[in-house]
């Protein structure tokens, strides 16, 4: 009991890290988002090495748009927000506030991804693909996988909303909602850096 | 009871209002970068430096604010993070250069 009392107050109230396998759940995560940094940190440094090989086809100053990344960065950081303010409600227990924002935060990194996949079918339309230069390969590998992130937490937040809505907040599915919204932000992050590495770096040559 | 009571009280700060001001601000350093790309308001060589100090400041309000690395008792996750961008400067600086 003296032992809860001092942990609670380490963190005060959180019901994330309320049970120890709560806390071992965010301690690992936070483990994992260390190797991921790593990930994107290797794909970055390919890009930036490589992304003057286009070869024939088109370079970063013709081919980027940035309004459409604007827009992109808008949504992302926006869908940002709503996932920590679903946190706010998920430890207030309020189960039906928590549901709305991680909705609007799905339908945001939905429409964040519909963007992406327009984009890129624009890009492979005026021919640059995956296969046609050096820059194309890194680049599609890097934002590709950032895609792939987003289209992964989309699925995975709306299982976890499935198990919420069934079993309630709990001290079994805070964590989980907890960490799910600590990797929609780590998706943030890196989209900050490819928006500034990629795109805004691309315009500026 | 009493330390109920000022668990509830130090619970308070986590509202939406260091959020909602921290995501004006992330807006804010977006938008300037934007701008400073798109016009010509700043000298072309202080453009990428400058590009990337927006990029830190972001990434610094998203870790400490929106992922919590402000409460106590996070010293671990900080500490996993650091390590991480340790190894990752030195592997995208490392390819850059190779």
């Amino acid at each position: 009991m003296a032992n809860q009392t001092n942990s609670s107050t380490e963190m005060p109230n959180h019901l994330e890290t309320a049970t120890f396998d709560g806390k071992n759940k965010v301690l690992g995560f936070w483990l994992f988002l260390g190797a991921e940094t790593v990930l994107f940190a290797c794909l970055f440094g390919t890009y930036l090495a490589l992304r003057n090989q286009s070869l024939e086809g088109p370079t970063t100053q013709e081919l980027f748009d940035l309004k459409l990344v604007a827009l992109a960065t808008a949504l992302l950081l926006t869908s940002s927000l709503t996932s920590v303010l679903a946190m706010i409600k998920m430890n207030e227990r309020n189960l039906k506030g928590m549901v709305t924002w991680l909705v609007i935060t799905l339908v945001l990194g939905l429409a964040f991804l519909v963007l992406e996949i327009y984009e890129f079918l624009h890009y492979i339309h005026e021919g640059h693909t995956f296969m046609s230069s050096a820059f194309g390969s890194s680049f599609y590998a890097l934002v590709g996988t950032h895609g792939a992130h987003v289209t992964f937490g989309i699925i995975w937040i709306i299982t976890l909303i499935a198990q919420a809505i069934r079993r309630g907040i709990t001290t079994e599915t805070a964590p989980k909602l907890f960490v799910s919204s600590l990797y929609w932000h780590f998706i943030d992050v890196v989209w900050v850096f490819i928006f500034t590495l990629v795109y805004l770096l691309g315009k500026v040559g | 009871m009493a330390k109920e009571n000022n668990q509830a009280i130090s619970r308070k700060p986590e509202s939406a209002v260091k959020h909602i001001l921290s995501f004006v601000l992330m807006i804010a350093f977006t938008a300037a970068a934007f701008y400073i790309v798109v016009s010509d308001v700043v000298p072309s060589g202080w453009v990428i430096p400058l590009l990337l100090v927006f990029a830190a400041i972001q990434v610094f309000l998203q870790l400490f604010t929106f992922m919590h690395l402000d409460q106590k008792g996070t010293a671990f996750y900080t500490f996993f993070m650091i390590a991480g961008i340790f190894i990752a400067v030195i592997s995208a600086v490392g390819i850059l250069l190779m």
